[in-house]
């Protein structure tokens, strides 16, 4: 809990509060201030925008704690506003609400339009309004009943105010206290207690995206062919992984650490391989659940090798197949999780060549903390982009 | 309430902030507006162990005028770019940007520095901050290290960054009067994230005919020399269309995407940055 003072519709407020409350919810559940709604909660409906420091703010993603110190103001408090009275008197002359759901979060933007804007057409009252979703209007209505405050406005040569002075930082932060950094106790590392539950194996869709990637390494292919039968050295040379034990049917149990802008997640899960020594192929299947999100990712990594220069090299073609559901399969738009497997496979195909040399066999691999985008994935960018920029001046 | 619990702290100076991301050992993510990792934290799509906001700390509010560029702390709104509330070394460039970015109530807390370091490929400033070159000052425990925009993004919502480091600045040169910029994005409704876009800046004083390609699917795409695109426009009085036209196609049969329809909209949004350029 976190104490935080801040000022709403002109009162000082003292609350304690978790650090994740949002400004909407000290609003809502605190201050019992309820003309403040929540649609999406992810910053696009702006049904919760409010004004902060003078300027609308979205309150489902500002944290209150973030807000500590700042000036608040909600639709409860324009009763005596002017301007308010003239939005509202024109929001019902021109049918500009149905359920209302909307409208608190439309009259503040709507009072930030003809203050901040003062000569807004109806285009532009459109596009700053795109922030704001009504269901039932069609928008017309609100729009009139904006554009019709304007033009009352200057008609009566009222100038647009400029408000309070406004710093360059984020709207309603920075004001707190500052906290002092103390030393603390090591966190334990987010390993879940019990053993990952072994996932079923069963094969991905046709439909799976997949990454294809081929790589020559300088040693013969019996010696690549038992390394990949190796699966504790093989399971290091994969970014971010590590083995974490074997259960009794026979399956690997790893664990695979991702982080990926804001996300971080921790999969831990069991992972089998089929080969056929004849063909010199074979297919890894792994799942793992990572326990925060609750998402679930699949995946296969089929390998085939393949005799060059005689024995002496070995050509190694590796399709790797994946799927993702759960919370972070919504975030993972097709071609970004394809990169980011495209980056997994460069660097894998660098550790793999790396453990097998001799002179810096076996604590050779570069072994990530967590799959962390640097080195090699710089290099597999690089290589795409090259690559299509090559082509775009061949021409 | 939708997030995981986390810890929050707001420190006052740079090393403070570096000494609470060593702390948090890799599970510590850093705040300032909040506008790309509030959602996030409402989806539970990030849960982070501590938030350190960094909103408190003085420097990273400040602009500094140098001879030749204009350094921008990491905590600058959108807004105060759009309001003019800041100088812009890109002739006016910058606050046309800004003013396009998602929505009025989200610029007055989103920040050019979270909008970088969160790397969404379709955010406006990392396209349009790629065309300009910008470089980037990078707070560590030693002190700054500086990398250029092109080189810190590695890949969507990828940068840069060790545990113990934040983005404090962004340095940007001054352009010349006589330079042009040229910006389009598409976007399925103004405010939402962009399917497609482009920026090209073109300045001859400083020899930079620059063109970026953003909205991919990874970092965005670099054409460090457009001289050839821009014949059939410019000075003469020809006219653009097949300039135009040829640059677009150009654009389109990158592949992109892999998927015709996104790639004629990077093709298209090309052209139409290119011909506010030549124009």
């Amino acid at each position: 809990m976190n104490g935080l003072r801040l000022t709403v519709n002109g009162l000082p407020v003292a609350e304690h509060v978790e650090p994740r409350t949002s400004l909407a919810d000290l609003l809502r559940e605190n201050l019992n201030l309820t003309g403040t709604h929540l649609g999406c909660e992810q910053g696009v409906c702006g049904a919760c925008t409010v004004f902060v420091d003078g300027v609308p703010v979205r309150s489902c993603i500002s944290t209150a704690v973030s807000c500590s110190g700042a000036d608040v103001r909600t639709i409860e408090s324009f009763d005596a506003d002017p301007l308010m009275g003239e939005l509202r008197e024109a929001f019902n002359k021109h049918h500009a609400l149905q359920c209302g759901f909307c409208t608190p979060g439309m009259l503040v933007m709507a009072r930030d339009i003809v203050e901040r804007l003062g000569d807004a057409d109806e285009e532009r009252i459109r596009l700053e309004l795109a922030g704001n979703l009504c269901r039932c209007t069609g928008y017309a209505g609100i729009v009139k009943a904006i554009r019709s405050v304007v033009l009352a406005r200057q008609a009566a040569g009222t100038a647009p105010s400029l408000g309070a002075p406004q710093g360059l930082g984020p709207a309603g932060s920075g004001h707190g206290q500052v906290t002092e950094a103390k030393p603390r106790q090591a966190m334990t590392p987010p390993i879940p207690a019990s053993s990952p539950k072994s996932a079923k194996l069963g094969k991905l869709a046709a439909t799976a995206p997949s990454v294809k990637q081929s790589f020559v390494i300088e040693f013969p292919p019996e010696t690549v062919w038992s390394r990949f039968g190796d699966v504790p050295a093989m399971v290091p040379c994969i970014p971010g992984a590590s083995l974490v034990g074997r259960t009794d049917d026979g399956n690997f149990q790893v664990s695979m650490r991702v982080k990926m802008g804001p996300i971080g997640a921790q999969f831990a899960g069991t992972a089998n391989q089929q080969r056929n020594d004849d063909m010199l192929t074979g297919v890894i299947h792994g799942s793992g659940r990572d326990e925060r999100s609750g998402s679930l990712a699949r995946g296969e990594l089929s390998y085939a090798l393949h005799e060059m220069n005689g024995g002496a090299a070995t050509r190694v073609d590796l399709e790797v197949t994946y799927s993702l559901s759960g919370a972070l399969g919504q975030f993972a738009r097709g071609g970004i999780v394809t990169h980011f497997i495209a980056a997994i496979t460069a660097q894998f195909a660098d550790n793999l060549k790396r453990s097998l040399s001799p002179e810096e066999a076996p604590n050779a691999t570069q072994q990530p903390r967590e799959l962390r985008l640097a080195g090699s994935m710089a290099t597999a960018l690089k290589s795409w982009l090259g690559a299509t920029i090559r082509k775009l001046f061949s021409r | 309430m939708k997030p995981v619990d986390f810890r929050y702290s707001r420190p006052g100076t740079i090393p403070e902030a570096i000494e609470l991301l060593n702390e948090g050992a890799g599970g510590a993510k850093i705040m300032a507006g909040g506008q790309s990792l509030g959602p996030m934290l409402n989806l539970r799509l990030a849960q982070p162990e501590q938030i350190v906001d960094i909103t408190a700390i003085p420097a990273l509010t400040m602009v500094t005028e140098e001879r030749d560029a204009v350094v921008f702390g990491a905590c600058i709104t959108h807004a105060a770019f759009e309001d003019g509330r800041v100088p812009d070394p890109a002739n006016g460039f910058l606050r046309r940007v800004a003013g396009g970015i998602a929505y009025r109530a989200v610029r007055n807390r989103g920040t050019i520095g979270g909008s970088l370091v969160h790397a969404d490929p379709a955010a406006d400033w990392i396209t349009t901050l790629t065309a300009l070159d910008a470089e980037l000052i990078v707070a560590t425990a030693q002190g700054e290290r500086r990398v250029a925009l092109e080189a810190f993004m590695m890949m969507a919502f990828g940068v840069h960054l060790d545990d113990g480091e934040f983005l404090a600045g962004i340095r940007i040169r001054k352009f010349s009067p006589a330079a042009r910029f040229g910006y389009y994005k598409f976007c399925r409704k103004r405010g939402e994230f962009a399917e497609a876009m482009a920026a090209v800046v073109i300045d001859p004083a400083l020899n930079i005919y620059r063109g970026v390609i953003g909205a991919t699917q990874s970092r965005p795409l670099v054409l460090d020399d457009i001289r050839d695109l821009l014949r059939g426009g410019g000075e003469s009085s020809a006219p653009n269309g097949a300039a135009l036209a040829r640059a677009r196609d150009r654009v389109a049969d990158l592949g992109i995407d892999d998927d015709p329809i996104t790639d004629a909209m990077h093709g298209n949004a090309f052209a139409r940055a290119l011909e506010q350029v030549i124009a």
